[in-house]
């Protein structure tokens, strides 16, 4: 009886586990191996040792294009959590047409990253600057994308955009699993507002809102889409975000082999922050 | 009485933040009917409604992104991918989730592929082109398989994290029964998953029907394209002409809309399910 | 129940899916037929193409040609060179990719095709020099060049009385001149990094050597010493143009020309089907860009826009030879120019279009240099480097960097040169001794 049970979980591990492999895995290690090649993508190459590591980090660009997704995604991380907690608390409240208003703020998920990108872009390239200008402030009257310093904020508006749908939603199944008592209990100590969130519904939500910081800077490190929407790396390299720059030159250029070594720290980075999120918010769990 | 009164300035709140959402929409809608010429650079001209409701703008982006068939495309692929990624997974998520506290192999294979979410797509691109060319799945069949490779990860660890919460004592009984561990699970495991199948197809579908890689990597040349992948082609052929191109946003857009806005219940149901996991 | 039924409907929805995407995968009935496959990469040119295939088709029985005309054709064609999946003909500039190709064996030698005697001198040197060494045989047939310089608004033009600048002190008085009218003399598309290289290559060609990349790469010069000029030049045009050149791209600027919100606009010919779209009934012409103080220090910045090579891969080498023939035939080339403004490669009597011509002299007498951004490799991003160097406006900062970052990115192809070049130099000194 034992074995048949140990015997099934194994027909259905093992095959699975070979398909994961034969395609994650595999080609993962095919990709480091060409990181230390000088493969143009075609063609013959030669064994380059460790010459597109040392490369890595001697290029300004690729400095550059880290600490840009860096910026990136914590402030967009930041700002995505701060409205996303606000819009929960709002759409957890007693209002009214609650269905009605969860279904709309959950909207922007379920676009295309891309077209809304695209759409994006005409409205800063031509409404904003045209409303601007109606309103006379005079700092948004040239298109946002087109200042090195301004860029960026851009990108963070549409990413944020499409998603504090979905970090709104886990806070709001957060805040669910808040017992009512809990506030019936502070309401008659007198705590309202402020130090109400603050002490009591935020310490019960913490597990999720590690979820969502996890999610988000992951998701914000891989920043492409929109990237490829709204300015393409520019003006002026300013929005070269890691992804973009490994698919612009290790596919559109000949730097494949470089752009796999780029690749291979990158997912090394990803995993150590995602590690040690998770880590440092369990440890918070465990206080509380 | 007096709480009500009190959530007013929530539900201002509420609906000013909707017309950030709406705004972008509503543009979207008005430029794709609009013509060339009632472009203005004027606040009255940009808000404005067009001027007759021509499906001129539409016709012309279905002819140019080859809408049907590519919608056909976006279809299949993602529906076998659902299909497969419900019975896939979930079977994974069960041996790897009823097994991987008890058993070292079970726990690193768990490790190993959930590890898996963090792998940039940019260093399996160039090897997976190569690979699933020479196995011959540069089609859409490959997309479909690699889909459920890359989704795996996510979707074992919420099959396997809402099977803690279904009782082993469940199967037990089935088994005193004399059933074996394959018909206990789809006789009984398998129903019971039923919310969680909700949100994987949910979340699986959404991430599938929007993504552009993946079948540009694999399909390149196979004269196949799916419905962002005919966008793609379409944003610099004809880039000037707004209208036209916002009328194909437009049309890449709606299928999913309707699907949202007939399955809303259902996803966010799905979605919170899954976040609670 | 109702999940029953959503399952029907997801049923019935695959099974029409299913048969959309048969349709597309049939059509290999005939099994006399040779298949030939084009992917050039002209998206623009797509219609041209469409009507190519269509009538070849018709005119063909033993051969089926299918033409590709994908945007971002060469991701795909990477991608697909990747998978060992080699289209039989591809259609691509005269650029550092076709550079890399030869230098992959990518491609074929098809110095036995005969149309070849036809295509002009000028432009078969062209790719010769392109090669990153000296390789024996041909790789390309040149089908079409484009002209980079000046584009200017006939009409204004004549209605202002304002002449065609010959050096560049004439047009430096003539942007000033026009700016006094109150009009904006030169529209830029900058927020497409590669709009930036339009004037950067016309006025290069002026003011360097016209194998300024490969000179760098023999350890002969430097970019800081060749570039500076064309930096500094480049500099003062942007006092002439809109307030907020990084705000727009190609299209809005194309869009914006054709409008008559400029006088000028520096870019290459193949932008006036995108300018005649908006604006058909507006008469340009262009000029040669007068970068040098002298008259004849200018010369016309001219490459290949596109040329058909066959790849090594090929199954059946006159099948393809046959379409080349059909692609190259007077008429159809006559009707890629007229539909793309194009300078055709070919010898023979063409009708060039009217934008070209303020540019024909130069054509008539072969004063033609090829872009120098055609030896740039696409990874250093020369034209983001510009981009850069223009909203920053620090000449020694990019001339700097230009040079550093070349030396990074063409490591491989600089010792590939200079290998090269030492076995030359050792062949002549053995073959000297003997």
């Amino acid at each position: 009886m034992k074995n048949e049970r140990k015997r099934t979980f194994l027909l259905i591990t093992i095959p699975i586990l070979a398909l994961f492999i034969c395609f994650n895995t595999i080609p993962l290690i095919r990709g480091v191996v060409y990181s230390f090649t000088n493969f143009k993508g075609f063609g013959s190459y030669d064994w380059v040792g460790f010459r597109n590591y040392i490369d890595l980090f001697s290029d300004v660009r690729v400095g550059k294009s880290y600490l840009f997704t860096f910026k990136l995604a914590i402030v967009t991380t930041v700002v995505v959590n701060v409205i996303s907690l606000m819009l929960a608390l709002a759409l957890n409240s007693k209002i009214r047409a609650k269905s009605f208003f969860r279904g709309a703020y959950f909207l922007p998920n379920v676009l295309g990253a891309l077209v809304v990108g695209y759409i994006f872009n005409y409205f800063f390239t031509y409404i904003l600057p045209a409303l601007a200008d109606m309103a006379g402030i005079n700092s948004l009257s040239t298109s946002i994308l087109s200042s090195q310093n301004t860029a960026w904020i851009g990108i963070m508006v549409v990413c944020a955009w499409q998603a504090i749908a979905m970090n709104t939603i886990i806070y709001i199944s957060g805040l669910q699993t808040v017992p009512e008592d809990v506030y019936e209990a502070g309401g008659l100590d007198g705590a309202t507002g402020w130090k109400k969130f603050r002490y009591l519904t935020f310490p019960l939500i913490i597990p999720f809102f590690s979820i969502n910081m996890v999610l988000c800077v992951k998701n914000f490190l891989m920043v492409f889409d929109q990237i490829m929407a709204l300015t393409k790396g520019g003006p002026a390299q300013s929005t070269e975000s890691i992804s973009y720059l490994i698919y612009n030159n290790g596919m559109s250029g000949g730097q494949f082999g470089f752009q796999s070594a780029n690749a291979v720290i990158f997912f090394i980075v990803i995993v150590v922050i995602s590690v040690a999120q998770m880590k440092f918010s369990s440890r918070k769990e465990e206080q509380l | 009485m007096m709480k009500r009164k009190a959530n007013w300035p929530v539900m201002a709140f509420l609906i000013l933040g909707l017309t950030t959402i709406a705004f972008p929409l509503y543009m979207t809608f008005v430029i794709a009917f609009k013509q060339p010429t009632e472009m203005t650079n004027s606040i009255s001209g940009i808000l404005s409604l067009p001027k007759s409701w021509s499906l001129d703008n539409f016709r012309e982006a279905m002819r140019v992104t080859d809408f049907w068939h590519s919608l056909g495309n976006s279809l299949i692929i993602t529906l076998v991918t659902v299909a497969l990624s419900i019975l896939i997974h979930s079977l994974m998520g069960y041996a790897l989730g009823r097994n991987k506290a008890r058993s070292k192999f079970y726990g690193f294979v768990y490790l190993f592929i959930v590890s898996g979410m963090f792998v940039p797509f940019a260093i399996l691109m160039m090897p997976l082109a190569k690979q699933t060319a020479e196995m011959g799945l540069g089609n859409w069949f490959g997309v479909v398989l690699l889909y459920v490779v890359f989704y795996m990860p996510m979707n074992v660890l919420l099959y396997s994290g809402y099977l803690v919460n279904i009782p082993i004592a469940l199967e037990e009984a089935s088994r005193v029964d004399g059933a074996s561990t394959w018909t206990t699970y789809w006789k009984i495991i398998f129903p019971i998953m039923r919310p969680m199948h909700a949100t994987v197809a949910i979340l699986t579908a959404l991430a599938v029907w929007n993504d552009v890689m993946t079948p540009l990597i694999i399909m390149a040349g196979s004269n196949q394209n799916t419905l962002p992948l005919a966008q793609l082609n379409f944003q610099s052929q004809f880039g000037t002409n707004y209208n036209l191109a916002f009328a194909s946003y437009l049309l890449a857009l709606i299928p999913i809309l309707i699907f949202y806005v007939v399955c809303q219940k259902q996803i966010l149901n799905g979605v919170v399910n899954g976040a609670v996991k | 129940m109702r999940r029953k039924r959503i399952m029907g409907i997801g049923l019935t929805l695959s099974c029409i899916a299913a048969g959309f995407s048969m349709e597309g995968c049939g059509g290999a009935g005939d099994n006399e037929k040779v298949e030939i496959e084009i992917v050039q990469y002209k998206p623009e040119a797509s219609n041209y193409f469409e009507m190519v295939e269509e009538e070849f088709n018709e005119s063909h029985d033993k051969i089926h040609l299918t033409i590709h005309s994908p945007n971002d054709a060469m991701a795909i064609l990477r991608t697909r060179f990747i998978r060992e999946d080699y289209p039989d003909i591809i259609g691509i500039g005269g650029d550092i990719n076709y550079s890399y190709f030869v230098d992959a064996e990518i491609l074929a030698d098809v110095s036995d095709y005969e149309g070849l005697s036809e295509i002009k001198q000028a432009y078969r040197d062209i790719d010769e020099s392109l090669e990153l060494v000296e390789t024996e045989g041909t790789f390309a047939v040149p089908y079409v060049a484009n002209a980079a310089g000046i584009m200017y608004n006939r009409e204004m033009f004549s209605e202002h009385g304002w002449e065609i600048p010959k050096t560049w002190d004439e047009l430096l008085t003539l942007c000033e001149e026009i700016k006094a009218e109150g009009i904006l003399p030169f529209y830029f598309g900058f927020k497409d990094t590669w709009t930036c290289l339009a004037p950067w290559n016309s006025m290069a060609v002026d003011l360097s050597p016209a194998d300024t990349a490969k000179q760098v790469n023999r350890g002969e010069t430097t970019f800081s010493k060749e570039y500076r000029e064309v930096s500094e030049k480049y500099l003062k045009l942007l006092d002439y143009g809109p307030s907020e050149p990084f705000a727009y791209g190609y299209n809005d600027a194309c869009t914006a020309f054709a409008r008559g919100e400029s006088a000028m606009y520096p870019i290459g010919s193949y932008a006036a089907p995108q300018i005649l779209s908006v604006n058909p009934d507006l008469n340009i012409d262009s000029f040669v860009m007068p970068a040098s103080d002298t008259e004849d220090g200018n010369t016309l910045n001219s490459g290949i826009d596109l040329q058909f090579c066959v790849t090594a891969d090929c199954k059946n080498k006159e099948a393809a030879y046959e379409v080349l023939d059909f692609l190259f035939a007077d008429e159809n080339i006559q009707k890629y120019v007229d539909a793309q403004s194009a300078i055709p490669c070919k010898e023979g009597d063409f009708t060039l279009p009217s934008i070209l011509d303020g540019m024909l002299d130069y054509i008539d007498a072969g004063n033609m240099t090829d872009y120098q951004d055609h030896y740039y490799p696409s990874e250093m991003a020369v034209d983001a480097q510009i981009q850069t160097f223009l909203i920053q406006k620090d000449v020694d900062a990019f001339l700097e960097k230009f040079d550093t970052d070349w030396t990074r990115y063409n490591r491989d192809i600089i010792r590939l040169v200079q290998e090269y070049e030492e076995e030359k130099a050792n062949a002549q000194k053995s073959g000297g001794a003997e």
